[in-house]
């Protein structure tokens, strides 16, 4: 035989498809305790015995009807590139749905394997009687701990070796089903469709699009005629019914080989299970929320001095030395430039983006993450978002950045935007905090402070709803299993943290760069200046500032805690209060709270929503936090 | 305790009064095989139990209790052979005399859950509406039967049916494996509308009301704590 075999990886979510696939490759995937974190497929290859295997991993799917984004990426990857074999991947202590899941790919014809992997955690509770399974199925079954590695290399001889056969087990349904599937299929030639036919008779009646694209119009009409009699007969949609079926079909399988070792709840299971409820889950939750906010707030901070100043002394010198190599105008342009964006590095990159990532996917592995979405998903559908977009906006409140890429987590493009863009107008990243609390803070008074986040938080309700109103389609509700606490895997933690901080660097470090050249450049040559008094009628007119913050707040783009040293340069004291009044700090802060994102985290909004998007959003945010500010002048000025 | 014979009477009474009553002695006596002297000997025994008022020459009608034992074994009858040909796959004929004899040994509470899971039959096999069936059983899946945000926390509930207004939800309902005839238990209602976190077979799902309201359940008291459902907090 030549030519290489393309094997499909396919299961629930959370069954540990990825590790399978990485293992199997070393192609690195983003394996969580999460629901949901393979989005696109991946695809690998590896060769056993001059046998080249290709091999996809695809996004986790609960059945093959594509009810969403993720299934619709399996359910397509197998209707179009028909994989010479699909390794159904089942969590061994929950065969069931996975069982579900392998009668529909045996029933499209595909040569399968059952894959029973967190084989170890099953042994502990209970007893699966592998053969008989096999015996059942007809098809091979492989018990693997993927994690350590066990089991894989016999998966991968009995899958090299392509003596996989076509099993014949079918699941029964009950009659009516069966009277409809014989009917339809008299008008089906064989030779006409290239999948079984009863297999794609029942994904028709489950209403398929796929799999079922060669049947002619007729016969579809037909069948759609049966399917409104049966569910007028019935009472019920007749998915319900082959489903059903399904999972009785399963339940009679795991009756018959598995059997359950009785023993009490660990107490790891019974702190799992506290973790879940309202009470004491939500004091727990608020715990470990309030416990990121700090740790990244304070150990950020403490990280960020300390580089600093790492940084400055070891690289004293040099870029004094840099300009006056290049000389003139020019050299200072790019010594600074260079300078600053490797201070922006040092100052958010290791500190807060690092430290993030870090607690993230110690968070994710854990399990824990999918508990904060739950607790939350009350209080987050109250403003059109879901419990997911807790996590993003708790991690805003270091940094946008890590914030906008861990929206990811959310199911629909739609919540991602939504929750993006309130996140960049109105979730106050450190470095804002550090704006907010070095004027307002330290000379108007904590009641002044309270205000602005007051503000923003009022922001983002409204804005949340607001979008969530223009944007029409319904919130998808949450549904998910709830996979255990687990205590988080070191290297699977650093791993992750690795590539996300490398993904995220690839971005972020040319634009960084270049914008720092561009506003330096602008800078030395005196042409900064020249957009002072222009812009007077924003800073001075609208807002009521000195006209001298507008070089302040351009600099807010690169970086948002430069800003206050700006201030410091060009008033040439650190002593605000000389320049500016009570009203012009709070009207400043707030207007740097809500201002233009950062560089940073606007070269990450481009990267993941398109240009359209992010243009939009950094738009409105401007336009917003000028309206604000020039709001607070307004009635400021009335009462002061 | 009423007797087989009884029982037999008094349903194929019920099925001949929904025609025309009262019923015409002789009817009966054809319908059950039987010669009309006896038939009378019957009636009279029937009416001396207070299942039936007969008149001679007249015919009989049944009373408030013989139509109450007359439906409920024809309802019997007629589910128990949608069952076998349907879940079983008997052949009709087959199924007919099978339903005959199931029809007095079968317990109310057997036919109840029957009828839920075959989510209430209106036809019997032969297509034959059965208006009396229809009824009765819808009686009994839409009187306990309720949408599973309606199930108190630590409370334990077997699913019915899915409403189907939905096909995308639905899917997804059914995807997560809850289908009719399995045991879920409620372990927590999240506050401010949040999620019902639940117990099925040992895994923890978390589902948004608006999934939870598809799913239609019969309550069947408090979970059981050796499933881990409940813990002492």
């Amino acid at each position: 035989m030549s030519g290489s075999i393309q094997v499909a990886l396919l299961g629930h979510p959370n069954v540990g498809k990825s590790v399978v696939f990485n293992k199997l490759t070393r192609v690195n995937a983003t394996s969580s305790n999460y629901p949901g974190t393979t989005v696109e497929f991946q695809e690998g290859r590896l060769i056993r015995n001059g046998q080249e295997l290709i091999l996809y991993d695809l996004p986790g799917t609960y059945g093959l009807t594509g009810a969403t984004e993720d299934e619709l990426v399996a359910t397509k990857l197998l209707s179009e590139k028909r994989p010479d074999c699909v390794l159904v991947i089942a969590d061994a202590s929950r065969l069931e749905p996975g069982l579900v899941l392998l009668y529909q790919v045996l029933e499209l014809g595909y040569r399968t394997v059952l894959v029973l992997n967190q084989m170890d955690v099953a042994k502990r509770r209970f007893k699966i009687d592998i053969d008989r399974l096999r015996a059942n199925l007809k098809v091979p079954v492989v018990p693997t701990v993927a994690i350590t590695g066990e089991g894989l290399e016999g998966l991968i001889d009995i899958v090299a070796s392509m003596e996989i056969p076509h099993s014949d087990f079918k699941v029964r349904y009950d009659s009516h089903i069966e009277d409809m599937i014989l009917r339809l299929s008299s008008h089906v030639p064989q030779y006409s469709i290239s999948y079984p036919i009863r297999g794609a008779l029942l994904q028709l009646m489950e209403g398929n699009q796929h799999f079922t694209a060669q049947f002619t119009p007729d016969l579809k009409a037909m069948a759609t005629r049966e399917m409104e009699e049966f569910q007028e007969q019935h009472g019920e949609d007749i998915q319900v019914h082959i489903n059903r079926d399904r999972y009785g079909e399963a339940g009679r399988i795991i009756s018959e080989v598995v059997g359950r070792i009785p023993r009490p709840l660990s107490r790891k299971e019974r702190f799992s299970d506290l973790t879940l409820r309202s009470w004491p889950g939500i004091p727990i939750l608020i715990g470990v929320l309030l416990g990121v906010f700090l740790v990244v707030v304070f150990v950020g901070g403490f990280l960020e001095t300390a580089l600093v100043s790492i940084y400055n002394d070891l690289t004293a010198g040099f870029f004094d030395w840099m300009e006056e190599a290049i000389g003139g105008q020019l050299g200072e342009a790019i010594s600074q430039a260079l300078y600053l964006t490797f201070l922006s590095i040092i100052a958010i990159v290791i500190p807060y983006i690092i430290l993030f990532y870090l607690i993230l996917a110690a968070l994710e592995d854990s399990g824990y993450l999918p508990r904060v979405v739950i607790l939350l998903d009350g209080l987050m559908r109250k403003i059109g978002l879901s419990g997911q977009s807790a996590i993003p906006m708790v991690v805003g409140t270091g940094c946008n950045v890590p914030a906008i890429l861990s929206t990811r987590v959310l199911g629909s493009q739609r919540e991602r935007l939504i929750l993006a863009t309130v996140i960049i107008l109105a979730v106050p990243c450190s470095a804002q905090t550090v704006v907010i609390l070095g004027t307002v803070g330290q000379y108007n008074g904590i009641a002044w402070v309270a205000a602005i986040y007051a503000i923003l938080l009022a922001l983002i309700i409204v804005a949340a709803f607001l979008m969530n109103r223009a944007m029409k389609e319904e919130p998808i509700g949450l549904m998910f299993e709830v996979p255990e606490l687990a205590v988080p895997r070191l290297d699977n933690v650093l791993r992750k943290t690795y590539h996300r901080t490398k993904d995220f660097f690839v971005i972020a470090f040319p634009i960084l760069l270049v914008t720092s050249l561009v506003l330096e450049l602008l800078m030395v040559y005196g042409m900064l200046d020249q957009i002072v008094e222009p812009l007077g009628f924003i800073t001075e007119g609208l807002l009521g500032l000195p006209p001298i913050t507008a070089i302040a707040l351009l600099f807010g783009i690169l970086r948002k805690e430069m800003a206050l040293q700006l201030l410091v340069v060009l008033f040439g004291t650190s002593d605000f209060a000389l320049y500016m009044t009570t009203q012009q700090f709070f009207v400043f802060a707030l207007v740097m709270a809500t201002f233009v994102p950062c560089v940073s985290a606007l070269s990450v909004l481009f990267k993941e929503f398109g240009s359209k998007n992010a243009t939009k959003i950094t738009l409105g945010s401007i336009g917003i936090s000028l309206a604000l500010g020039g709001a607070a002048n307004l009635i400021l000025s009335a009462f002061m | 305790m009423v007797s087989e014979n009884v029982e037999e009477y008094l349903e194929c009474i019920w099925e001949l009064s929904q025609r025309s009553s009262p019923v015409k002695t002789n009817d009966i006596a054809k319908k059950m095989g039987v010669t009309p002297a006896s038939v009378t000997e019957m009636l009279q025994r029937l009416a001396d139990m207070g299942f039936v008022n007969y008149e001679r020459y007249h015919g009989v009608t049944l009373t408030p209790e013989g139509e109450r034992i007359g439906a409920k074994i024809k309802r019997k009858h007629r589910l128990m052979e949608r069952f076998l040909v349907d879940i079983i796959g008997l052949d009709k004929a087959e199924s007919h005399k099978e339903a005959c004899r199931l029809e007095h040994t079968l317990s109310d509470e057997s036919e109840k859950r029957i009828c839920q899971m075959m989510n209430n039959p209106k036809t019997c096999p032969d297509g034959d509406p059965i208006p009396a069936c229809d009824q009765d059983c819808r009686m009994c899946i839409s009187e306990p039967s309720i949408p599973l945000t309606e199930v108190g926390k630590g409370e334990m509930a077997v699913i019915t049916h899915l409403r189907c207004e939905d096909t995308g939800k639905m899917r997804r309902v059914i995807a997560m494996g809850l289908v009719p005839g399995r045991s879920i238990c409620v372990e927590d209602k999240l506050p401010m509308g949040g999620p019902i976190v639940l117990n099925v077979e040992d895994c923890k799902i978390a589902l948004a009301k608006d999934y939870a309201r598809l799913v239609h359940v019969l309550p069947k008291g408090r979970c059981n704590p050796r499933k881990g459902a409940e813990i002492i907090s």
